[in-house]
């Protein structure tokens, strides 16, 4: 394991190589380059435009300009971003990217989640109901064109129900007299939710190991005690208020994701596990006197999910490029957003960082999945 | 052979099974009866689709969800199991009642362990109470049929076609049942192979003193391992007796075709003689004897009336013209069984 982990560190780092490549000469090849923008700016004297064409470096060659962004980029420096000026792109990348990916991840759990759920009932229990329902608002839903979707959502839920917020990261009435900046409550929120995770598997992974036969009684118990601790935690701080106040804002994106994604693992697992439930070990399995409920989740859709987790990796890359659209309809500052507004106001340095982070994060996803892969399927050994 | 008979661990009583399709009813069991002893070995014998399968899954009432059953009682020790509620039918199920599938070979679900798969059959009838007891219970399971214990914790895919076929034999022993059946165990196995397990089968067996119905189409196996055969064909039970009496002299016809069908490894080479035709056609079976169609002795009656039962000892036949009781061939007399 160590090695082929080793080896697709190595194969990572290549196409991520090719990815930094490709952005810079895409970026070259624009209309719109440094040059233009701001060394050929008529008002600027002709000095200052030779200094500035100096400094960018655009008075090297080509080559010679790639290397230095080769270097720079394999140095994490990736410069200064036009539109933020003076922030480092970075600085912005690491405010933004973590609203991405919680806010993602978060929709693509929930409505992995919910379709793998739905597609194992529907499939178990043919021609209910249920069946109907499912898959025709999944279908509806799926298909259904998702600016209007999501406007739709808003409109209902924010604007005619005023339940929630109508978009962004917070609202800054709450936020006024706040001591503390949005980042660090975020952060803070994220420590707490990747504690939670961890704290959970650990309960998991000690009491698989007590020993006794069955399901460990004490697990349940104790993984929801935390869970209710933290709200109480958080809710006793002073920054619990603004905390509720981001979360307030994740509710709607997260519901519109899940809505608009979850009948594509539905039917999958639905299909997946018709296949599965027709074979013998399902037979045998309910031969043993196992109850349906084992029967069916044991074994049926344990072996279902293996086809579907590889369809995870699409929409782990899929949540991602679908970040332009859903951040810009509910103006989530992420980096879908940043992307988004950094071509539209020629902020390269910040689009080359943005493209090479996206790019970072789908192959991420990809050894994530792999490595789930064989955690779920014990004939896959990858040398 | 016949000789004291004990009370019957199992009594099968007019069993029928339908199955419902596109083109029509199905009649894949028909009037079905037999009784089994404690300790006991039935083989069913037939050709594919005449019902023995489906004999089977009634016993165990796994049936495909276009399936019913007509009527007939399944007893065991006495309770009719076809009225039950699923909840506690599944109280019988593997705990008086295991078997060893058909593709044995595929009853291991790939993604958990073999001991696993063992020990939660044990877990759900509360066989043992703590993970050390079920291992250790496991462990004895794998000597019995002669596999390593430490390979409990390994995955089928790391088995041999041999090791997976003794774990799932292990596994069909774990909750000491009353009754195992055994469909076509060994069909995907290498000759070799499957006489070993075979014998084993049969070894423990008599020594748990369970009772066993050996489902298969390979008659020679059948009498191998079993006490008494059955005969099926087109659903319907046309023979019953002593394994060493229906095969020195068949009464049904059809037994007798069977029979001439399959090659003997002891005596010398005889023709074999194929039996002409196709199994009716089960949605509108002929009326009569079903096998009047294909059977050289058939007349009028038989195509009308379906046969009453002929005895010879504790030995029957359905049909009206059951074959004398001279040998078949001196062949088949002069093997050992």
């Amino acid at each position: 394991m160590t090695r082929y982990l080793a080896k697709r560190a190595g194969q990572m780092a290549l196409t991520l190589f090719l990815i930094v490549t490709l952005t810079f000469f895409l970026v070259q090849a624009q209309p719109g380059d440094y040059a233009t923008f701001y060394a050929l700016n008529p008002d600027l004297p002709a000095e200052v435009r030779a200094q500035l064409k100096e400094s960018f470096g655009l008075d090297k060659p080509l080559w010679q300009q790639y290397l230095v962004h080769m270097k720079n980029t394999f140095t994490g420096n990736f410069g200064v971003s036009f539109g933020h000026f003076p922030r480092p792109v970075m600085e912005v990348l690491a405010e933004r990217l973590p609203r991405t990916a919680v806010l993602f991840l978060t929709a693509t759990a929930v409505s992995f989640y919910i379709g793998f759920f739905l597609g194992k009932a529907i499939a178990w229990r043919r021609g209910g109901v249920l069946e109907y329902a499912a898959t025709i608002s999944g279908a509806t839903l799926f298909t259904a064109f998702t600016p209007a979707f999501g406007l739709m959502m808003i409109w209902v839920f924010a604007f005619k129900l005023g339940w929630l917020p109508v978009g962004k990261f917070l609202d800054p009435l709450i936020w006024r007299g706040a001591e503390v900046s949005a980042n660090h409550v975020f952060s803070y929120m994220l420590v707490t939710g990747a504690a939670f995770i961890v704290f959970a598997f650990l309960v998991l992974f000690f009491f698989r190991r007590s020993g006794r036969i069955g399901p460990a009684p004490l697990v349940a118990p104790i993984i929801g005690a935390a869970a209710l601790a933290i709200p109480v935690a958080w809710g006793l701080s002073d920054i619990g208020f603004l905390a509720l106040d981001i979360l307030r804002h994740m509710i709607l994106p997260i519901v519109t994701l899940t809505l608009i994604s979850f009948a594509g693992t539905m039917l999958l697992t639905r299909n997946s596990m018709l296949e599965t439930m027709r074979e013998d070990y399902v037979m045998a399995a309910r031969a043993k006197g196992l109850p349906e409920k084992v029967v069916r989740d044991r074994h049926a859709a344990r072996n279902a999910l293996l086809p579907v987790v590889t369809s995870l990796v699409y929409s782990l890359i899929f949540a991602i490029d679908g970040s332009v659209i859903i951040e810009g309809v509910f103006s989530w500052p992420g980096m879908g957003m940043t992307l988004l507004d950094a071509v539209r106001s020629e902020d390269l340095p910040l689009v080359m960082g943005s493209m090479v982070f996206i790019g970072l994060f789908s192959l991420l996803a990809h050894v994530i999945v792999d490595v789930l892969y064989v955690y779920l399927d014990p004939r896959i050994r990858y040398q | 052979m016949a000789t004291v008979r004990e009370a019957p661990v199992l009594e099968v009583v007019d069993l029928s099974l339908r199955y419902q399709t596109r083109q029509g009813e199905v009649q894949a069991v028909e009037g079905v009866s037999f009784e089994l002893a404690q300790g006991q070995s039935l083989g069913l014998v037939g050709e594919s689709g005449c019902g023995k399968t489906s004999v089977a899954t009634s016993l165990m009432r796994l049936l495909p969800e276009n399936a019913y059953l007509a009527g007939g009682q399944v007893k065991l020790g006495g309770t009719d199991l076809l009225p039950l509620s699923d909840d506690e039918i599944r109280g019988y199920r593997w705990r008086r009642i295991a078997m060893v599938f058909q593709a044995a070979m595929n009853s291991l679900d790939p993604v958990h362990r073999v001991g696993q798969q063992v020990i939660e059959a044990i877990e759900a009838h509360r066989m043992e109470t703590t993970l050390a007891d079920a291992r250790e219970r496991v462990a004895r399971l794998f000597r019995m049929v002669g596999l390593d214990p430490q390979l409990m914790d390994r995955y089928p895919h790391e088995f041999s076609g041999g090791m997976r076929q003794r774990a799932v034999i292990a596994m069909a022993l774990s909750c000491d049942p009353d009754l195992i059946i055994a469909d076509e165990p060994t069909t995907a196995l290498d000759v070799i192979v499957q006489d070993r397990i075979l014998r084993e089968l049969k070894v423990v067996q008599q020594e748990l003193r369970m009772g066993m119905i050996y489902i298969s189409h390979d008659i020679g196996v059948v009498a191998e391992v079993t006490d008494r055969i059955g005969v099926m064909y087109a659903g319907r039970l046309v023979e019953l007796g002593d394994t060493a009496d229906v095969f020195r002299s068949p009464m049904h016809p059809y037994t007798a075709a069977l029979m001439s069908s399959f090659p003997s490894v002891h005596g010398e080479r005889l023709p074999l003689v194929g039996l002409a035709g196709e199994p009716p056609n089960l949605i509108d079976p002929p009326a009569g004897c079903p096998f009047h169609p294909r059977c050289p002795y058939a007349d009028d009656i038989c195509r009308t009336e379906f046969p009453d039962r002929s005895f010879r000892g504790d030995n029957w036949a359905a049909c009206w013209h059951p074959l004398d009781a001279s040998p078949l061939s001196e062949d088949r007399q002069n093997q050992d069984f």
